[in-house]
């Protein structure tokens, strides 16, 4: 069966199921009827386009990536970092290396081929998180406060995020909403947003100067627990809606930063009835992400 | 040709110098030779120069056992089990551990010249970034890039023009480690390797490598592997050693043989938080458990099994992963 063919009914031949399920895309649920982290998982997910070729990392992605699937998007293909392409889970894995995400892959390869693809150009969509972000959409994964050879605070390090953000034609950031993660300057640059350090004199510049040939986008969303931002044309960061229970005024007064509030659209959708059922019923029915 | 040698672990793990460069099979907390950082633990090895694609599980237990001086890669966490690096941290923050941060890209690349035999790669990947801060090239401020050290290339990086196209791309020093010491499913007799599943970063770790210690599920008559030579990944030519080990990756998983232990590294993680916490965890699972059998037995046979793949998915339904089933 050709999944391009589903329409309104969901062929749900990716989840292994076999089962049609109708979704009506007006049943949404009313506030205090959902958890946050449901919403996040949602909001994420409607950033997928049909067809798109998603680069996804542990965690929510992998939510957001399975629902898109199952609802709006049943032709994106998904891409783990660890090396497996386009599988079909039947099973939520919690790690890109997981077992569980090469179950009916197309193909099960390694780094140098999906990072090799990345570098190609054919990567659509990557979502990614980081402990800072600042306007530009420059991420911090590495280390807080003073780094060099005796780091302060030592994080995880960049993972693939730096170069997934680099090389993706388009990135959303999933990220806890703080004053002190939302900052003028992170402390330091993992992952290239639209105004980087060229170096060796480290001048703040345009993505595009830097990467030449090797430009294929940037950040194009950030999905934090209290809003959707989107970057504008000068590569800065606005605020598109606001999460149900919160004021456009409360997400500024979370952002160190002087955050653009004047395009707002409003709220942010909720998550429908049968987005939740099938995020608990199919996506995550073992709470693993969402207990 | 070479000839590949079966040896028993510790015997293995005993042509490892103090201050060897190495560097592993796997991806975070799958496919890695769990076993053989017990034994180099066990044998109390010094001064390790680590060079791997990413971190995980295992370099965070060496790192903690003080066993590591150099840290050159990308990431180090338990993934969902536990967060951070907590021994590289701890040891990062107090001068006890000297970390070069590459990118993912950046460190495949690294391995993937050494493989071919070539000086360096070119790269867009993670250009514009702080990796690329000169005042953050941690082994030349500590002075190690003047050519004295063999397995530290004199310069972290270049940015070289473009000279077929214009623009500007950057340039990844290979690295050739002494050693990589790798887990996989299944090895022949004469040392050709099969991997099975994602292969994750393997081919050019072990490619890279100088010596190359193959930690096998299963060792297999070769007449056996050969029969489908598309399935392998590595000729016996370029092998050292193999050992047959059972279980050797666990707590990390291998697909289609076990799971991950997600239960045991999060003790383990929950441990690493403290010096005094790794020191215990250590004692417990590693100076007390004179062998991989004891270790085994500690585990038990209930557990390991719970654990096990089921050979239509690759992995364990048994287990229980989340806080509903």
């Amino acid at each position: 069966m050709k999944k391009s063919d589903s329409n309104f009914t969901i062929d749900d031949f990716r989840m292994g199921k076999n089962q049609n399920i109708q979704v009506n895309p007006k049943r949404y649920a009313k506030f205090g009827e959902f958890k946050p982290i449901d919403l996040l998982a949602v909001a994420a997910a409607r950033e997928v386009h049909d067809g798109d070729v998603v680069f996804a990392g542990t965690g929510l992605p992998m939510l957001a990536i399975a629902l898109a699937q199952l609802t709006t998007a049943p032709t994106a293909t998904c891409i783990y970092e660890a090396g497996s392409v386009d599988g079909r889970p039947i099973d939520l894995p919690t790690s890109v290396g997981d077992a569980r995400c090469s179950y009916q892959a197309s193909i099960a390869s390694g780094l140098m081929d999906v990072f090799g693809q990345l570098q190609r150009g054919v990567v659509d969509l990557a979502f990614l998180g980081g402990a800072e972000i600042d306007k530009y959409g420059n991420v911090n994964t590495t280390a807080m406060g003073k780094y060099g050879t005796v780091p302060e605070k030592r994080l995880t390090g960049s993972g693939g995020n730096s170069d997934i953000n680099a090389l993706s034609k388009r990135t959303v950031f999933i990220m806890v909403q703080e004053k002190r993660r939302f900052k003028e300057n992170v402390d330091y640059i993992t992952s290239p947003g639209w105004w980087v350090p060229k170096w060796p004199s480290g001048k703040r510049v345009s993505k595009k100067e830097v990467y030449g040939r090797g430009f294929r986008g940037g950040p194009s969303a950030v999905i934090s627990d209290m809003g959707v931002f989107y970057f504008d044309e000068n590569g800065e960061m606005y605020l598109d809606t606001v999460h149900p229970g919160f004021t456009k005024e409360q997400v500024r007064e979370n952002c160190s930063f002087d955050l653009n509030i004047s395009r707002v659209r409003g709220e942010t959708a909720p998550p429908t009835y049968e987005e939740l059922e099938l995020l608990y019923q199919r996506v995550d029915p073992e709470g693993i992400f969402l207990p | 040709m070479g000839k590949v040698e079966r040896i028993s672990l510790p015997e293995a793990i005993a042509c490892i110098p103090d201050g060897s460069c190495l560097t592993f099979s796997g991806f975070t907390i799958w496919r890695r030779p769990m076993a053989a950082i017990y034994e180099l633990i066990r044998q109390k090895k010094k001064d390790l120069h680590l060079v791997e694609v990413n971190g995980g599980t295992h370099s965070d237990l060496l790192i903690g056992a003080g066993c590591v001086k150099i840290w050159e890669s990308c990431w180090i966490g338990h993934e969902l089990y536990g967060k951070l690096g907590a021994n590289l941290a701890r040891k990062a923050e107090a001068g006890q551990l000297i970390v070069e941060d590459y990118s993912h890209v950046h460190m495949l690349y690294r391995l993937a010249a050494g493989s071919m035999g070539l000086p360096y790669l070119p790269t867009y990947a993670s250009l514009g970034t702080d990796i690329l801060n000169p005042a953050y090239d941690n082994l030349g401020t500590l002075g190690y890039r003047d050519g004295s050290h063999p397995k530290i290339p004199k310069k972290k990086y270049e940015i070289v023009e473009d000279t077929f196209n214009g623009g500007w791309l950057l340039h990844i020093p290979a690295s050739n480690p002494d050693w990589c010491i790798a887990y996989v499913q299944m090895v022949g007799e004469e040392g050709t390797v099969r991997i099975e599943g994602q292969i994750y970063s393997d081919v050019e770790a072990i490619k890279a490598a100088d010596h190359v210690i193959v930690i096998a599920e299963n060792i297999v008559p070769e007449e056996y592997i050969r029969r489908e030579p598309t399935h392998n990944q590595i000729p016996g030519h370029q092998v050292t050693y193999i050992v047959e080990l059972p279980w050797a990756a666990h707590p990390t998983g291998s697909y289609g043989r076990y799971e991950t232990d997600g239960d045991f590294i999060k003790k383990l993680y929950q441990a690493s938080r403290t010096e005094e916490g790794m020191q215990s965890w250590l004692d417990e699972w590693v100076y007390q458990i004179p062998d991989h059998a004891t270790y085994l037995n500690k585990l038990g046979v209930t557990h390991l099994e719970s654990l096990r793949a089921n050979p239509a998915l690759g992995y364990s339904n048994q287990v229980k992963r989340g806080q509903r089933k």
